[in-house]
């Protein structure tokens, strides 16, 4: 868990952007800038290159199954995810190249693309969906996002995105909670209906590469009391070679 | 005392055949008219008999058996356990005819590189094979690594049999299912998304691709009396195997498709409202001018000491007697008609001019072509109905001819 005693040094800079000042918050930290946050959150994970391990618990009332992944990503459309353990599944593997998903399975030889119809489906039965892989999502292009309110513990604000009139995307508002230091604590999606869809929470902040992150993702979709996908970063190297040909659908069938 | 004298009967036999011409049109009318509506049961009834039969045959069966909130979400994890020790008694059950365990599950399947979304449903073939039932027309059933792909699938991905598709999806336990699996038939069943979106596999074969132990996700039950599905339901319900899980009578899973039928159940009613107009009609008129021919005679026979009442039931007899000889006429006219579709088959749509020979309508294909019947419960409505309006039809001319005053009468 985070120390809440550590968020006060990063307030520096609230008061160096705050262009608000509201009466309300008078005795308060200044509010940040909401466009900082955005742009902070949308680059957080992502870089011109990166290559992870990551571990991903899923759990449902039935199992809780871990798996572990390596990703490698390249600029903001490629990314490619191959399973490492275990070992009855290791070699599957997803590709990402823009629009399109693929799925290796070494087990019968196979390549397939994943149609549009599946997007919001399953990746690979956690709860994240297809989508969630290939969404070039952008919270700073596809919402509008105001300050809500003061959180005290843990201590940050809490943001109101709602999606820009026109862009096509499957939430319509989501409710943020970003931390004193611009880290992501929760995120709270809702779908067109504005019905609570999932909950993301973040946590074990890091220092992984050079960044300072947390390293641990829970989704649980709503509506859910015992499921719930936990996804941990293990290692990250960003800003390193990964040639283009690490994407491509020869190479996605030889990678064991 | 009786009612009807033998004395009174014959007489009235006698004065009905007097004007032959106009009794004969009568009972042209009222035998006619109840041949019409014989017909129209028998189609309304196997119209009826055969939009259950297709609701219930291929998937709904009579009784499902879920786990609680299945039907809802369609969770793969929300099966039944033990299933093939329930499925054992259900069949030793006497009011039982088939019993059925069925597993569906969500896939990815390609030919080539193309994925397409899809189902898969796991079935026991003996069962799933009823004339009436999703595999009937099957010409294999699914067994070991062949399956069989929804007709309309097959076309969207350019299926043939004989090719081997890859199927992928996630088991139970939340691990990776795929394998491969070879197409030996594409089938169209009545069941539309089937034919859409199914890849239909051995209930064993489905229970080793989703990593699921003795388990299904519905156990579709066929009663011995389709009648009765209700109260099995309600039964099996109540036996502690089935604690915990949701037994339901099709009416129930398919709430929808129970106003259609039920729609069908109370047409008769217009129909038997045809009948009283046509006997009516027929059955007044005709008697009310033979009395009214005979006014000197009926005031002869109140002048030699005939009692009104037995007037009245001279002419009622004669007007019961005119409709049960036009029922009967009617009966078996209509019986014949019935009888001869009943071999042949009645094709709707045939009358709407050549049109498709099936519809699809809510999900489901529905063909034309039905084979009307007639049950006992047709014949009695009927028959009362023609009888009812016979007592009422000849009220006006039985009071009016018992009022006679024999003096005027005599002098008409």
């Amino acid at each position: 868990m985070r120390d809440p005693h550590g968020h006060r040094r990063g307030l520096l800079w609230v008061v160096a952007v705050a262009l608000i000042v509201q009466p309300a918050f008078a005795d308060e930290p200044k509010p940040p800038d909401v466009d900082a946050v955005l742009a902070k959150l949308d680059d957080l994970y992502r870089s011109t290159s990166s290559i992870a391990r990551v571990e991903l618990v899923v759990v449902t009332p039935r199992s809780t199954r871990t798996m572990r992944v390596k990703a490698w990503t390249r600029g903001e459309d490629k990314a490619l995810i191959v399973v490492e353990s275990p070992s009855r599944d290791a070699g599957t593997a997803t590709l990402r190249v823009g629009e399109n998903l693929w799925m290796y399975l070494p087990r019968v030889a196979k390549t397939m693309r994943i149609p549009p119809s599946m997007m919001l489906g399953s990746w690979m039965g956690t709860d994240f969906t297809n989508d969630d892989l290939v969404k070039e999502s952008s919270l700073r292009k596809d919402f509008v996002a105001r300050i809500d309110k003061r959180s005290s513990s843990p201590a940050g604000w809490w943001l109101t995105l709602t999606a820009k009139p026109g862009v096509v995307g499957r939430w319509a508002r989501i409710d943020l909670l970003v931390s004193d230091d611009m880290l992501p604590v929760e995120e709270r999606h809702y779908d067109r209906k504005l019905r609570l869809a999932r909950t993301l929470t973040f946590d074990t902040v890091k220092k992984l590469s050079g960044r300072t992150l947390p390293t641990r993702m829970v989704v649980t979709p709503a509506g859910e009391t015992d499921k719930r996908t936990e996804l941990t970063y293990g290692e990250l190297a960003l800003d390193v070679d990964v040639p283009e040909s690490t994407f491509s659908l020869s190479r996605l069938e030889r990678k064991r | 005392m009786t009612l009807v004298r033998a004395s009174t009967l014959r007489i009235a036999w006698r004065s009905l055949w007097r004007n032959k011409r106009r009794t004969a049109l009568a009972l042209a009318a009222i035998g006619l008219s109840t041949a019409l509506v014989l017909t129209y049961n028998g189609v309304l009834r196997a119209y009826g008999d055969w939009m259950v039969a297709t609701i219930t045959g291929p998937m709904l069966g009579d009784v499902q058996v879920h786990a609680p909130g299945w039907r809802k979400d369609r969770g793969l994890d929300r099966t039944l356990p033990t299933a093939s020790a329930t499925l054992a008694t259900l069949r030793r059950d006497p009011e039982v005819a088939a019993a059925s365990g069925r597993i569906y599950a969500p896939i990815l399947v390609a030919l080539g590189d193309e994925g397409f979304a899809a189902f898969v449903i796991g079935v026991d073939p003996d069962v799933e094979a009823h004339p009436m039932g999703l595999l009937a027309s099957a010409p294999v059933h699914p067994s070991g690594r062949g399956v069989l792909v929804g007709k309309k699938l097959a076309d969207v991905m350019g299926v043939r049999v004989g090719d081997q598709l890859a199927l992928v999806g996630q088991g139970v336990d939340g691990s990776f299912a795929n394998d491969l699996y070879i197409v030996t038939a594409l089938i169209e069943t009545p069941v539309d998304m089937v034919n859409r979106q199914a890849v239909v596999m051995e209930l064993g074969e489905a229970q080793r691709l989703f990593m699921m132990s003795d388990e299904v996700h519905e156990i579709m039950i066929r009663a011995r009396d389709s009648d009765h599905g209700a109260m099995l339901a309600q039964r099996l319900t109540a036996e502690p195997r089935f604690a915990g899980t949701e037994v339901l009578h099709w009416r129930a899973l398919a709430p929808d498709l129970v106003n259609l039928v039920e729609l069908v159940d109370v047409a008769w009613v217009f129909v038997l409202v045809l009948v009283f107009v046509a006997a009516a009609a027929g059955i007044a008129n005709t008697m009310l001018i033979s009395t009214f021919e005979r006014t000197r005679e009926l005031g002869m026979l109140l002048a030699l000491g005939v009692r009104p009442l037995r007037i009245v039931g001279m002419v009622v007899v004669e007007a019961l007697a005119l409709g049960v000889v036009g029922v009967a006429l009617g009966f078996a006219l209509g019986g014949g008609i019935v009888a001869i579709f009943h071999r042949i088959g009645f094709d709707l749509a045939q009358l709407t001019g050549g049109g498709p020979s099936a519809i699809s309508f809510a999900g489901m294909n529905w063909t034309l072509r039905l084979f009307p019947s007639l049950a006992m419960i047709d014949l009695v409505r009927t028959f009362v109905a023609v009888v009812v309006t016979a007592l009422v039809a000849s009220a006006w001319p039985a009071i009016r001819a018992a009022r006679l005053q024999p003096v005027t009468a005599l002098r008409a």
